[in-house]
C-alpha cells in the first residue's frame, strides 16, 4: 500500500506493526476523501488528538523495561540516556482508519498543529467524525473547520477550558492523611 | 431527505441486499435528526426530554426528542453525564495502577476493556505472554461476553415489557459471576489481567464448575428463545423497527453486532485474530434486516458461540495445568514472592516496580478488540516514563449512540426505546 | 389485676351503639388469650414498621454499582422480601434514592432535582465508594462524595459492592428507622 499519493503526505512511519502516515494539516480532509474512495478505507475508527507540552522532560530515560532498553541483567551495560524524539508542534491529531477487507488494513492519518490551527472537519468524509470532533475539541480545543455543530459534548456547555490538556489541572480535592499532620 | 453519498464498488464483506434505498443519515448534522419544516411551525409538536433519570436502564442518556402525536419528528442526544475523565486520571497513574480504571469503562463488559489496555501496553513493551495466560484470558473475555449479551437481553426485554427475561438472563449471570469470584476473587472488576499474563493462577476448582456452566448455558438459550422468538408481541415490536443499512452503518463507524446485524460480515475475532481466536472454532452470525429484531438475534446466536469458545479453552486449559500463567520479565512483572527473601535482584526488581513502576519504551500504538458491543480501541502514547503520556479509548457505545437518528426514521416514540435498547450503549463507555 | 381490653376504652363501635355488649371474637378467645394475640404499639411505632417493609426505592442506577444494584433484584439476592422490587420510575413515587455510581459534575444538578421531587420522609443511600467519597476518581469532573449536595442516611463502601453489602446498608436503614433515628435532612446539612 503506497501512501505517497496522498494530498498534503509528509512523511510514512512504521513502528509496532502499525503504519502512520503524517499529513498536513491544511489538507486533511483531501487526504481522508482518497483514503476513503481510492485506497478504500472505509471506517473511520477514532479521532484522537495529542497534548505534547512538556515532552521530553526529566525523569524520562535510561532505564526502560525491555524492547531494546538497557538491560540491567548485564551489568557492564552503559545506561546511555535515551530522550523521546522532538515533536515539530504541540497538538497531534490522528485519525485511525480500518478497510474492512481480508486482510484487514490500519493506517493512522496523523498532522500537527498548533494551538488555535484550525483542522478541516471530515464529517462529509465519515459522518462518524461529528461526535469525535466534538469530543476532540471539548477536551483538547482542537477547532475542527467545517464542523456543523463543534460544540461541548462531554463537559457541561458552560465549562471554561478545555480538561484533557497538559496544562489544565487534574482537579479533584487534596487528600489527608492522618500521619501529615 | 439525503443523497447516498458516492461510494466505489470495494471488497466490502457485505453479504445482505441493502435495506432500503439511499441513505437515511440526516443532514446538515449526522447525528440530529431534524423537524421537518412543515412542523417547524406547528403548534401540535411537543418537545419532551428523555432525562438523564429514566426507567430504561442504559444510564444516564439524555434524548431531546420532538413529538407529533407519538410519532418521532425530531430527535438529537445529550451525553456527558457520567464523564469520569479516565483519560486524564490515567495519565497520573503508574503503569501498573492505570490497569484498574479501563474495567469501569465498560462497566458490563469490563474483562473486555481490561485486555485491550493490557494488549497495548504490552504491543509497546513486546512482551510475550505464556500460553496459559493467553487461553484464560479468551475463556474470560468469552464469559464476560456472554455476561454482557446477558445483560443487555434482561435489560431490553424489561424495557419492552417481557419483565420475566430479566430474571432469567440474571440467574446465568449470576452462574457467571461465581466463576469469575472463584478466579479472580471479585464479581465485578477483577483486575485479573495484568501486563504480561494473569495475576494469579488458576484455581482447581474452575474446571468443573465452568464445565457445568457450559453444559447448562445451551439449554438457557433456548428458554430464551422460546420465551420470545415465537411471541407475537415481540415480533411485532422488534421486527422492522429501527433500521439501519450496510453502507449507512459503516459510514457510521458501527462495529459490533449492529454492523452484523445489517448484513457486514466482519469480526475482529475471526478477521484480525488476537489472543487465541486464531485456534479456536467458531460461526459469527450474520442477519440480513438490519432492525431490532436482527440485533436481538445477533447477540443470542453470539452467546451461544462463545459457550462453545468457553468449552475449547476448557478443554485446552485442562493440559496445561501447572503452567506459568504470567511473563517471566522481572522487569515488568512481579517476582514471585519466594524469592524476595534469598535473592538480591528480586528484591531490587520487586522494589523498582512497586515504588517507581516500570517504564515502557517511547511509542505510539492503537489495539482494537471485539468488545460485546463492537470494537473496542486503545490508543497509547507513551514517553518513555513510568507513567502514560496519552491514553484514548475507542469506544463502541460512543459510535453506537451515533446511529440513533439514523435508525430512527418514522418512529413511534415505543420504537425509540427498542431502538436504544438494541444499540446497547452503555454509558460509562460513552461518557468516559 | 391485668387490664381487660375493655378497660382500655377502645371503643369504636360502641360509640356507634352503645347497648352492645362483648363482641363474638371476644367471647370466643377469651379476654385472657385475646390480651395475648394481639399486639400493641404506638401509631410512630406502626408507621415506622410499615414504612420500612416497603421502601420503594427510585430507579436511579449510573455506572457499575447500577449493573449490582439490578442483581439485588434478581432471584438469587432478592430484594422483594423486603418489600423493594417495585423501583418507582418516578421520584415522587419513590422513598429511597439509591445514588449508585459516580456523579459528574453535569449530573450533580439532575441528581438535587431528582431529591427534590421526592417527598418526604425520604432516604439517601450512598453505594459504592464513588458516591461516598468520590472513589477512585480524584479529579475534575467527578464529585468527591454525593453528600456534597444531598444528605445521606447510608454510606455502602466497595467498589463496586456485593448484592449482600448493599443488602446489609438497606438492614441497616431500616433498623435505624425502625429504632427511630430520623431520615438524614433532618439530622444534618450537606456537606461543603
Amino acid at each position: 500500500m503506497s501512501y505517497g499519493k496522498l494530498p498534503g503526505f509528509v512523511a510514512e512511519h512504521e513502528a509496532f506493526g502499525e503504519t502512520t502516515v503524517t499529513v498536513e494539516a491544511a489538507s486533511m480532509r483531501d487526504a481522508c476523501e482518497y483514503a476513503r474512495d481510492a485506497l478504500g478505507f472505509a471506517m473511520l475508527c477514532d479521532i484522537v488528538a495529542t497534548d505534547y507540552l512538556n515532552w521530553g522532560g526529566k525523569g524520562v530515560s535510561g532505564y526502560i523495561a525491555t524492547a531494546s532498553g538497557r538491560d540491567i541483567n548485564f551489568p557492564s551495560t552503559q545506561g546511555l540516556q535515551t530522550l523521546p524524539e522532538v515533536k515539530p508542534k504541540r497538538f497531534s491529531v490522528s485519525y485511525h482508519l480500518l478497510a474492512l477487507r481480508q486482510p484487514p488494513e490500519r493506517v493512522r492519518l496523523k498532522c500537527w498543529v498548533d494551538d488555535g490551527e484550525p483542522v478541516p472537519s471530515v464529517v462529509s468524509v465519515w459522518p462518524t467524525a461529528d461526535w469525535h470532533e466534538r469530543e476532540q475539541f471539548d477536551l483538547m480545543g482542537i477547532a475542527f473547520t467545517g464542523h456543523p455543530n463543534l460544540s461541548r459534548i462531554l463537559m457541561e456547555d458552560d465549562w471554561d477550558g478545555h480538561p484533557l490538556r497538559k496544562d489544565y489541572p487534574l482537579g479533584g480535592e487534596p487528600v489527608r492523611f492522618s500521619d501529615a499532620q | 431527505m439525503t443523497v447516498a453519498p458516492e461510494r466505489p464498488t470495494r471488497d466490502w464483506p457485505i453479504v445482505a441486499p441493502p435495506q432500503y434505498e439511499g441513505s437515511r443519515i440526516p443532514t446538515p448534522i449526522p447525528t440530529v435528526l431534524p423537524l421537518p419544516d412543515a412542523l417547524a411551525q406547528s403548534d401540535d409538536v411537543l418537545r419532551i426530554n428523555f432525562g438523564p433519570n429514566h426507567p430504561s436502564t442504559h444510564g444516564v442518556l439524555r434524548l431531546i426528542v420532538d413529538l407529533d402525536g407519538e410519532q418521532v419528528v425530531g430527535l438529537s442526544a445529550v451525553i456527558g453525564y457520567l464523564h469520569t475523565g479516565f483519560e486524564k486520571t490515567m495519565e497520573h497513574k503508574t503503569w501498573w495502577k492505570c490497569i484498574t480504571y479501563p474495567e469501569r469503562i465498560d462497566y458490563v463488559g469490563y474483562q473486555n476493556n481490561e485486555l485491550t489496555f493490557v494488549l497495548a501496553v504490552e504491543k509497546l513493551l513486546e512482551l510475550e505472554t505464556p500460553e496459559k495466560a493467553v487461553w484464560m484470558r479468551t475463556l474470560l473475555c468469552e464469559l464476560s461476553r456472554i455476561h454482557s449479551h446477558l445483560v443487555y437481553l434482561g435489560t431490553s426485554a424489561l424495557e419492552l415489557g417481557a419483565i420475566s427475561m430479566f430474571w432469567y438472563c440474571f440467574r446465568e449471570r449470576e452462574m457467571i459471576l461465581d466463576l469469575f469470584e472463584m478466579v479472580t476473587g471479585a464479581r465485578m472488576h477483577t483486575r485479573y489481567f495484568q501486563v504480561g499474563g494473569l495475576a494469579e493462577d488458576i484455581p482447581e476448582g474452575f474446571y468443573p464448575q465452568c464445565r457445568t456452566f457450559v453444559e447448562w448455558m445451551p439449554r438457557a438459550l433456548e428458554d430464551y428463545l422460546a420465551l420470545l422468538d415465537r411471541n407475537q408481541i415481540w415480533l411485532e415490536r422488534t421486527k422492522g423497527i429501527g433500521l439501519l443499512s450496510a453502507d449507512d452503518a459503516i459510514a457510521l463507524g458501527q462495529t459490533g453486532p449492529i454492523l452484523r446485524a445489517s448484513g457486514v460480515d466482519w469480526d475482529l475475532r475471526r478477521d484480525q485474530p488476537y489472543l487465541a481466536y486464531g485456534q479456536v472454532d467458531f460461526q459469527v452470525p450474520v442477519y440480513p434486516n438490519g432492525d431490532v429484531y436482527d440485533r436481538y438475534r445477533v447477540r443470542v446466536d453470539e452467546m451461544r458461540e462463545s459457550t462453545r469458545i468457553v468449552e475449547q479453552c476448557l478443554r485446552r486449559l485442562e493440559r496445561l495445568r501447572g503452567r506459568p500463567w504470567i511473563a517471566d520479565d522481572r522487569k515488568v512483572v512481579l517476582p514471585p514472592r519466594e524469592e524476595l527473601h534469598t535473592s538480591m535482584e528480586s528484591l531490587i526488581h520487586h522494589f523498582k516496580i512497586v515504588t517507581e513502576g516500570y517504564r515502557v519504551p517511547e511509542g505510539e500504538v492503537y489495539v482494537a478488540t471485539e468488545s460485546p458491543r463492537g470494537e473496542q480501541g486503545c490508543y497509547l502514547v507513551s514517553e518513555g516514563g513510568p507513567k502514560p503520556w496519552r491514553v484514548h479509548f475507542r469506544a463502541p457505545s460512543f459510535v453506537a449512540l451515533e446511529a440513533t437518528a439514523a435508525c430512527t426514521h418514522d418512529a413511534l416514540i415505543a420504537d425509540l426505546i427498542a431502538i436504544v435498547g438494541s444499540l446497547d450503549a452503555v454509558m460509562g463507555d460513552t461518557d468516559r | 389485676m391485668a387490664k381487660r381490653l375493655r378497660d382500655y376504652g377502645l371503643q369504636s363501635e360502641r360509640l356507634l351503639w352503645p347497648t352492645k355488649g362483648p363482641s363474638h371474637f371476644e367471647e370466643e378467645m377469651g379476654a385472657d388469650e385475646l390480651e395475648r394475640a394481639l399486639g400493641l404499639t404506638t401509631l410512630e411505632k406502626a408507621v415506622r414498621w410499615a414504612q420500612t417493609r416497603s421502601m420503594w426505592p427510585d430507579t436511579f442506577g449510573l455506572a457499575c454499582c447500577a449493573i449490582e444494584m439490578m442483581s439485588i433484584v434478581s432471584s438469587r439476592y432478592d430484594i422483594a422480601r423486603f418489600g423493594m422490587e417495585a423501583f418507582r420510575s418516578s421520584p415522587r413515587q419513590a422513598d429511597l434514592l439509591i445514588v449508585s455510581g459516580r456523579v459528574a459534575h453535569k449530573m450533580a444538578a439532575p441528581l438535587r432535582q431528582i431529591y427534590d421531587q421526592m417527598l418526604e420522609p425520604k432516604w439517601v443511600i450512598a453505594m459504592g465508594a464513588c458516591a461516598s467519597s468520590g472513589g477512585m476518581f480524584n479529579n475534575y469532573t467527578i464529585l468527591q462524595g454525593v453528600d456534597r449536595i444531598v444528605p445521606v442516611d447510608i454510606y455502602v463502601p466497595f467498589c463496586p459492592p456485593r448484592p449482600e453489602a448493599l443488602m446489609e446498608g438497606i438492614i441497616r436503614l431500616h433498623e435505624a428507622h425502625r429504632a427511630g433515628v430520623p431520615p438524614a435532612y433532618e439530622r444534618k446539612e450537606v456537606a461543603t
